[in-house]
């Protein structure tokens, strides 16, 4: 059946996410929290997540552009976009920021650069995939996530 | 759940802790903040989000009570987290958990030390969430745990005991530990005092602490140790000779020593203004039943405080109508400790002082003076606040009390001050140089800073430390407060302080109440308000109108005494994060069960500040007095004629208060110890 099709879609590409380490527990946990006053609540905070993050990235990026040896503004800054990434589950996010925070400890703004790039490369794809994984699950309709989310 | 549906529901929920137990949670992270926001409302608390620090301080400072618990993250671009966790505990004494990506030991540690309850790291989970109400609920335990045993311990009296117990069923338990009355708190002080000065932390709210054998400072043993120390010179006199001249039994060099340190205190309190802190107590009187001095850790940190300027915002008025105000004021540790007793004496000045106190006891001693002086000077003005307290004082002294926090800066305050009163020794004066060098002035305004410095510097000694516990018993705040001030103050002249100390912890008269469990402390506030000059405390004393003061006492059960006393006690223990709450349960407990207590803290507090340096030593006997006519009953009457003609004939004698607030404590003791530690704590707070 076309419904149960696309819910093992869901499931799959869920399965997927955490395998290949994209998302943490705490995504599941995001989503036991949703329910029916707040049947989008997921995708909701994804949302928001990406929408702060980029102006987040986008002040990382001015920063070690202007303020290169400003090591203590980039870990700030950093700082702020790993606590976002952890709060929805974003592990791959999440420990490319720690790897940047350990150049800014080191003074190293090469490893900045480079880990920076990186975290800009696994958070584009994180949006991607995430985006892919709710047109999905919209198709297949909040109750059914809710059981998809059990894992 | 939508916002109406979800309002009635809370106020349903309200009844059934922790459920719908009111959280605020402050992060700038969008992301974060919602979905703690959502955790939050799964656990079925009510929650309230904001992503500015400043946003929250204002809605926490414009309505204390309506918050149980505050989340906040620690890295936030307006306000470091940390500095909020410090304000927060120290104006509102609400628990405050910390959130944080960074979980190294030393951020943690800093957060703890700051005075968060915990110390949570992002993502943040349920199951962590679920428990977060344990946080609340403890702090009110503690706070009320020590006012109620110290009051039922020391009063003995089940009425008094179990009217306040109604609001901390937990506390009750506790007189169970220990027979005697005051004993919890003395061992509480025992305890702090053992480990030493400095060392406060103790205070936290474990009233189940490991209890030496209790020592009953007794009006006959108390006299001997005065004797002693005089013999030796306040200079000299060092536990183990005094321990030796006193020729007493099974009394150890600890005992000895713990309770010099609160005898140095009193003496200074005596010289403080006592005034001041009245007005300050009055002010405090917010009875948010938090209030602690909570981050009285923060204090140390908290040099941006001591600028009066900040304390200005809390008028007198302001204070004693909204209690809950007082707290805030008080709870920028040091900023509260001034603010309260800005509002309290209706001039910054005593903030500055409490400022001062504060940096003092922080930083340098020698700077303090002269801030405190200045504020000291500006309380004086507060007797325009006076008038106002007693409209209000019912209100206010229970509010005060329970705010006590600022209480017991105020109380420090008086304390020190006291003891910078003329009538100590000049050695005594100059010692408390920080605080009391403004006291060689004595009568003067200075005075009075000099004694809210005492105060306050104890305060903050006593918050620093480890005041973040709510434990507040009065006493042992008073100890510890003791310990704190007593170290500050010792910087300046620690022999000479002891003295005074020593005697001022006599002063409470029934020990309870203000910090020190035992009698000695009782009789030490007593004092202190008795070093005043005869003047000022005719002028005290009449400030009830004697009559109308012991006509008070004769309506009002004990309460009001207690209020005093907390008043007291609150400036005793405003050291102690704990006092507060202990003051703040006390006056809870001490206004259910007598009718004005308020009214007549207030009113005793309002009259205090109106004279500076009198002022203190005023206010405290007016406390003292009242706490006796408290606590008897019906001996009320008779306390405070006793008092007063103590107060106006003892103006130079020491000894002479001594007895006068030993006779006091006698019939006190089982006043000041509930009154002294939560309601000066509130009082404290309240500012």
């Amino acid at each position: 059946m076309e419904y149960s099709n696309l819910r093992r879609q869901t499931i799959f590409m869920k399965k997927n996410l955490f395998d290949q380490g994209f998302l943490d527990e705490q995504f599941n946990q995001l989503e036991e929290l949703q329910d029916e006053s707040s049947p989008n609540f997921v995708e909701e905070v994804v949302d928001l997540f990406f929408k702060d993050s980029s102006r987040l990235l986008t002040n990382i990026e001015q920063a070690i552009d202007k303020y290169p040896q400003d090591f203590y503004r980039l870990d700030s800054l950093v700082h702020q976009f790993k606590g976002s990434g952890s709060s929805i589950g974003a592990l791959r996010v999440k420990n490319e920021c720690s790897v940047f925070k350990a150049h800014c400890n080191d003074r190293s703004l090469e490893g900045c650069r480079r880990s920076f790039q990186k975290i800009k490369r696994e958070h584009a794809t994180l949006k991607q995939k995430l985006e892919s994984y709710f047109q999905l699950l919209r198709q297949v309709g909040p109750r059914e996530h809710a059981v998809s989310s059990r894992k | 759940m939508r916002p109406d549906e979800r309002k009635g529901v809370v106020a349903a929920r309200r009844d059934q802790f922790p459920v719908g137990m009111r959280v605020l949670a402050v992060d700038d992270d969008p992301v974060c903040l919602k979905v703690l926001e959502t955790l939050l409302l799964r656990c079925q608390y009510h929650v309230s989000t904001t992503n500015q620090a400043a946003i929250a301080l204002k809605m926490l400072r414009e309505n204390r009570d309506m918050f149980d618990l505050v989340i906040s993250d620690v890295h936030m671009p307006d306000m470091d987290g940390f500095k909020l966790l410090e304000l927060v505990g120290l104006e509102m004494d609400l628990p405050v958990i910390m959130l944080s990506v960074n979980g190294e030991t030393k951020t943690v540690m800093k957060g703890i030390t700051h005075g968060a309850c915990d110390y949570l790291l992002k993502p943040v989970r349920i199951e962590e969430l679920r428990n977060i109400w344990q946080h609340v609920v403890r702090r009110k335990f503690s706070t009320r745990d020590r006012a109620n045993l110290d009051i039922y311990e020391e009063c003995n009296k089940p009425s008094n005991a179990d009217s306040d117990h109604a609001h901390g069923h937990v506390t009750c338990g506790s007189p169970d530990q220990s027979g005697r009355p005051s004993k919890k708190r003395k061992e509480y002080y025992s305890e702090e005092e053992d480990e030493g000065e400095e060392d406060n932390t103790q205070e936290t709210d474990d009233p189940s602490a490991p209890k030496k054998p209790r020592v009953v400072w007794s009006v006959e043993l108390h006299r001997k140790f005065v004797a002693a120390v005089n013999q030796l010179g306040i200079d000299k006199a060092v536990p183990k000779r005094i321990l030796e001249l006193m020729n007493v039994e099974k009394l150890t060099r600890e005992n000895v020593a713990s309770h010099l340190q609160k005898y140095r205190l009193y003496l200074k309190r005596l010289s403080a203004v006592a005034s001041q802190q009245v007005s300050i107590v009055a002010a405090l009187g917010g009875r948010d039943p938090f209030l602690h001095m909570g981050a009285f850790e923060g204090l140390q940190g908290y040099q941006a405080f001591t600028s009066s300027t900040s304390l200005s915002s809390f008028t007198p008025h302001g204070l004693i109508n909204s209690p809950r105000n007082n707290p805030a004021a008080f709870g920028t540790q040091r900023v509260s400790a001034s603010k309260s007793i800005q509002t309290v004496t209706g001039g910054h000045a005593l903030n500055h002082s409490i400022c001062d106190a504060n940096k003092y006891h922080l930083s340098s001693p020698g700077n303090q003076q002269g801030n405190l002086g200045q504020g000291m000077a500006t309380s004086l003005g507060q007797t325009q606040m006076q008038p106002k307290w007693i409209q209000e004082e019912t209100d206010d002294l229970s509010t005060i009390f329970s705010g006590n926090g600022l209480a017991n800066s105020g109380m420090s305050a008086t304390l020190q001050g006291v003891t910078s009163s003329p009538l100590l020794p000049q050695e005594l004066v100059e010692c408390t140089q920080v605080k009391v060098g403004s006291q060689p002035s004595v009568l003067t305004p200075s005075v009075s800073s000099g004694h809210l410095e005492g105060t306050v510097g104890v305060s903050s000694s006593l918050l620093d430390p480890r005041v973040s516990q709510q434990t507040t018993i009065p006493l042992s705040e008073f100890s510890a407060s003791g310990l704190p001030i007593h170290g500050l103050f010792n910087n300046s002249c620690a022999t000479k302080l002891g003295a005074t100390s020593s005697a001022s912890t006599p002063v409470h008269p029934s020990d309870d109440l203000l910090v020190a469990r035992d009698t000695k402390a009782g009789a030490s506030s007593f004092g202190s308000t008795m070093l005043l000059p005869p003047d000022t405390e005719q002028k005290y004393l009449n400030f009830g109108g004697g009559n109308s003061f012991k006509h008070k006492f004769d309506e009002r059960t004990a309460d009001s005494l207690f209020d005093l006393k907390f008043v007291w006690s609150s400036g005793l223990s405003s050291q102690s994060a704990s006092n507060i709450g202990a003051h703040h349960s006390i006056s809870q407990r001490w206004n259910n069960s007598s009718s004005n207590n308020s009214n007549i803290g207030a009113r005793m507090i309002g009259q205090p500040s109106s004279s500076a340096s009198t002022v203190a030593p005023h206010a405290k006997s007016d406390f003292l007095i009242s706490g006796d006519m408290l606590v008897p009953k019906n001996a009320s009457d008779l306390s405070v004629p006793k008092l007063q003609s103590e107060l106006s004939s003892s103006s130079c004698s020491f000894d002479g208060l001594l007895n006068s607030i030993i006779k006091v404590e006698k019939d006190d003791v089982s006043f000041s110890d509930d009154l002294g530690c939560s309601d000066f704590y509130s009082l404290g707070a309240c500012i």
